[in-house]
């Protein structure tokens, strides 16, 4: 799946989480950067993506993320060629 | 807790419980209320507020788990048949998933009168902590 394709299923995801309809996503966006991504929708954020492209994620890869690009490349890394 | 595994707890809708449940929340429609109301929606008499559920699966996930230290993340639930007064309701659980990376579990669930009539059922999320 290419990283455009994997953002826009992501963005979709975020915008059902968040409740922010409006909402864009880049592979800059950082936590920091939306109001809505706290503690708790992180959590809900990551169930949700696992749940959708049928990944599990370890803990310590979540910890790497430092930004939505570096969780974009986690999810095609994992995702069948 | 695994994937697979099940827990069943009993409820009764008894009047300490449906009159706390007034008493604290206000909600005084007719359907809630007044037998003869609810018998002209097609009732058999006065429906139990459904919310009561939610305080019931709000017990089962603070006190009926193995482990306390959890929190709930969603909850839903639909509702396909009344509760009435003194109904007793057999809760049952199952753990579907596990996301370990999140400690987060999701469990399916649902509520049924003793002669088998499915009341509500639903899935809630919790994290553990």
């Amino acid at each position: 799946m290419s990283t455009s394709n994997t953002l826009e299923q992501v963005n979709v995801i975020f915008r059902d989480v968040l409740d922010n309809d409006s909402l864009v996503i880049t592979p800059e966006t950082r936590a920091d950067d939306v109001e809505e991504w706290d503690s708790l929708s992180h959590i809900q954020l990551i169930v949700n993506i696992e749940k959708h492209f049928k990944v599990k994620f370890l803990v310590n890869e979540i910890r790497e993320w430092k930004n939505v690009g570096e969780m974009i490349d986690c999810i095609n890394r994992k995702l069948p060629a | 807790m695994k994937a697979g595994d099940n827990f069943s707890r009993v409820f009764v809708v008894d009047e300490p419980v449906y009159s706390g449940f007034i008493q604290t929340f206000h909600d005084t429609n007719p359907l809630h209320t007044n037998d003869e109301f609810a018998r002209s929606m097609g009732f058999k008499s006065k429906v139990m507020h459904g919310n009561i559920l939610n305080g019931f699966i709000s017990y089962f996930i603070g006190e009926c788990l193995p482990q306390k230290n959890v929190f709930i993340l969603t909850q839903e639930i639909s509702y396909s048949n009344p509760v009435y007064i003194g109904d007793q309701l057999n809760f049952s659980a199952t753990i579907t998933e596990v996301h370990e990376s999140v400690n987060v579990t999701d469990i399916k669930y649902k509520f049924s009168k003793t002669d088998g009539t499915k009341v509500a059922f639903g899935k809630i999320k919790i994290g553990l902590r």
